[in-house]
């Protein structure tokens, strides 16, 4: 009975001690301190990252700090990108989780509401670089007036059209349309070129590709898109009728190739550059791919319209840099989002390289003067948003979703756009009931 | 007594590994796959029991059931092509001769490409802007405009994606064919020569019956793998048009992983799961049948 006395003593002080211990180790990231730019303690920090067209930029980011910061460098992991959501998830489940990570943006709320994330609010509070960082980001990166996460890159779009085409077509290349009305007629002229030429391009069977540039065009009417939880009303306002009318009278007009109904995403960033297309809803990643393709082809680049003269939007995505619950780094991961934010960065790191700045007002910069492109896109920013959702997925990206269906049937067929509108908002609202 | 006993801890012991292997890999997971096809699991939440919550939502949803009788057709579809298929070109290429080796290996070697890749392939052959295909059928006149092969009809969705199955997995049909065709003993084939029965009468009464065993092997095969058909659809036309080429894996996959529903995921994927062992036991039944 002694003995067994004694062990359950000894069982009880070995557990009071480890409980003291595993508290000593956490303490020290636990304790929100000044970020800085550098290293809060040595050793390699590191880092998730979905492969995809920005791997080039995340590369330079990540050199970058590792240049400057050769005692506690990032080892970057890129993870494909349609594995992404459940790599983390495996990791989160079994504690092998990186000490950062980067996180396309529209699954953030997702992981802040199931507590997955590092609440970085203490840590980041009063940064002045906050104050300027994309809106889209940090609507997304916010989860009850909690913070989990700074922008690591942005992709915005915007209209993109063909002023070689314009020309032809009688029309200024330096006057590109103000609304939806405005874009038809001009549509209609370049598509009456003829020959393999047609004045707009729509990706009929891509989700994502459609939120991004169709979405836009419904946000600057004035409507409303997702269902942000139970009970939120989506597709509210005339503007979802009027652009899905918008975008049937285009196809039935002949102004986009019969072969856009089979664009699911794989070659929607090699239509414009085809010099095929007279105007396409895209992203600023196409102004590079544009002039590899195409190098002789001149275009411009202007806001996503609305109903009305001069009403615009743009989506804005990307990713996140977040902190995963594990990270054993939580203070040098605030300090590579310091990083990320810093002037400097923003100018000489993604500016330098054509990319878009994360913070709104470093976009006027030596970089961008010279580039007028990157500036006319760099104005979705200020008019840009990202859906707020914790069923995106379900809701939107996915092909088996209620939003790709609402599209094609308004693309494709003759059914009442009514019941077409009124099919997806149940559809959509099941779905966000759930959540 | 204790040297049955000790026969049988050694018997044990020279099956251990297996039964571990077995107990690891195959008993775990399934028990754990039907634990949480009991749950609200979401892949970054604690789980919740719920019962039998996820079946019943299965059998009520719509685009459950489009997936898995688009799944069956799609198997009743293209397994008499793969079988016909293969056979015919076992019986072309099973006699012994250089050529005919030569035909063999070509047309087994997209067998040993990964089937990612291969709908990756077709997917761009079948592009309408910038595909082979429709570039080679405009040439020669046969088509106007170029055709949209993949993702706005059903039908002709199922036709290209299904064409590109049968390029990739046809030749390890016609391989295990060809073994069986080769074993057939010469003296039963030359009988039926003597007996004065013609080409095709030695092959339906004596090549075939004899063949049949491969034949219900290679079904069961085929059938099990178009059942669980997802990399070619996934890739070629994500479901669409409206969802209509979308199978019960891709049903299984979007659940699971994308919408993050664990749970339901699993008890989809347990109702597939029972749905093919119906359909190995029926065919076993067959194979033991035309055994006996």
């Amino acid at each position: 009975m002694r003995i067994r006395q004694r062990v359950a003593l000894l069982t009880v002080a070995v557990l009071l001690g480890a409980a003291g211990c595993s508290q000593e180790a956490e303490a020290p990231e636990s304790t929100a301190v000044a970020a800085t730019t550098g290293c809060a303690s040595s050793g390699e920090l590191t880092m998730w990252e979905r492969s995809g067209g920005n791997k080039d930029m995340v590369d330079m980011l990540v050199a970058a700090w590792n240049a400057k910061n050769p005692d506690c460098k990032v080892a970057l992991t890129y993870i494909p990108h349609t594995e992404m959501v459940g790599k983390i998830a495996q990791g989160i489940a079994s504690g092998q989780v990186p000490d950062l990570m980067g996180m396309d943006l529209i699954y953030a709320p997702q992981f802040e509401k199931a507590g997955q994330l590092v609440d970085l609010t203490d840590r980041l509070t009063g940064w002045p670089e906050l104050t300027t960082a994309s809106k889209g980001h940090m609507t997304v990166a916010t989860f009850e007036d909690r913070l989990y996460g700074v922008p690591l890159y942005a992709d915005v779009s915007a209209l993109f059209y063909n002023k070689d085409l314009f020309t032809k077509a009688g029309l200024d290349p330096a006057k590109p349309p103000t609304s939806l009305p405005e874009l038809r007629a001009y549509a209609d002229k370049i598509t009456a070129l003829g020959g393999d030429v047609k004045g707009y391009y729509l990706p009929g069977n891509c989700a994502g590709c459609n939120i991004f540039t169709v979405g836009p065009l419904m946000w600057a009417s004035g409507a409303k898109i997702e269902a942000a939880g139970p009970g939120d009303e989506p597709l509210v306002g005339d503007g979802v009728k009027q652009v899905l009318q918008f975008e049937r009278d285009m196809v039935k007009a002949g102004n986009v190739h019969d072969g856009d109904r089979t664009e699911n995403g794989e070659t929607f960033h090699l239509q414009f550059g085809s010099g095929k297309v007279g105007m396409m809803g895209t992203g600023n990643f196409n102004i590079t791919l544009a002039r590899q393709q195409n190098p002789s082809m001149q275009f411009g680049i202007t806001l996503l319209p609305g109903m009305t003269p001069n009403s615009s939007a743009s989506f804005i995505g990307g990713d996140l840099v977040v902190v995963p619950k594990g990270s054993k780094r939580v203070n040098d991961a605030v300090n590579f989002m310091k990083f990320l934010l810093s002037d400097d960065v923003q100018v000489e790191v993604y500016a330098k390289a054509l990319n878009l700045t994360t913070r709104a007002d470093m976009v006027d910069n030596k970089y961008f003067k010279e580039e007028p492109l990157v500036q006319d896109v760099a104005k979705a920013l200020t008019v840009g948003r990202t859906p707020y959702t914790l069923t995106f997925f379900e809701q939107i990206n996915s092909p088996q979703g209620p939003w790709l269906k609402m599209l094609q049937r308004a693309y494709y067929t003759d059914d009442n756009l009514d019941t077409v509108i009124a099919d997806a908002k149940k559809e959509m609202s099941d779905i966000a009931a759930k959540s | 007594m204790q040297r049955t006993r000790s026969n049988r801890l050694t018997g044990l012991a020279y099956v251990a590994p297996a039964l571990v292997f077995v107990l690891v890999f195959t008993v775990y997971p399934l028990g754990r796959m039907v634990w949480m096809s009991l749950h609200n699991w979401s892949l970054i939440a604690e789980p919740r029991f719920i019962g039998l919550d996820n079946f019943r939502q299965a059998f009520s949803d719509r685009q459950f059931w489009t997936s898995f009788l688009f799944t069956l057709k799609y198997t009743a579809l293209i397994t008499p092509v793969l079988i016909i298929g293969g056979y015919l070109l076992a019986l072309l290429t099973a006699p012994v001769s250089r050529v005919r080796a030569f035909t063999r290996t070509v047309i087994f070697v997209p067998v040993v490409i990964g089937l990612g890749v291969s709908s990756l392939l077709w997917y761009w052959l079948f592009s309408t802007d910038f595909g082979v295909i429709n570039r080679i059928l405009l040439d020669l006149g046969l088509i106007d405009q170029p055709v949209l092969w993949l993702g706005v009809d059903a039908g002709t969705s199922n036709f290209a994606i299904s064409t590109s199955v049968v390029w990739k997995v046809i030749g390890f049909g016609m391989i295990l064919f060809v073994g069986a065709i080769q074993a057939v003993p010469a003296e039963i084939t030359e009988a039926s020569l003597v007996d004065g029965a013609g080409y095709w009468q030695r092959i339906g009464r004596v090549v075939l019956p004899l063949t049949m065993r491969t034949v219900l092997l290679v079904t069961l095969v085929s059938v099990i793998g178009s059942l669980l058909a997802f990399d070619q659809f996934y890739i070629m036309t994500a479901g669409q048009p409206q969802n209509e080429t979308a199978t019960s894996v891709f049903f299984v996959y979007l659940n699971s992983f994308p919408y993050l529903k664990l749970g339901y995921g699993a008890a989809l994927s347990l109702i597939l799961a029972v749905t093919i062992l119906a359909f190995t036991i029926v065919q076993l039944v067959l194979t033991r049948r035309s055994e006996s």
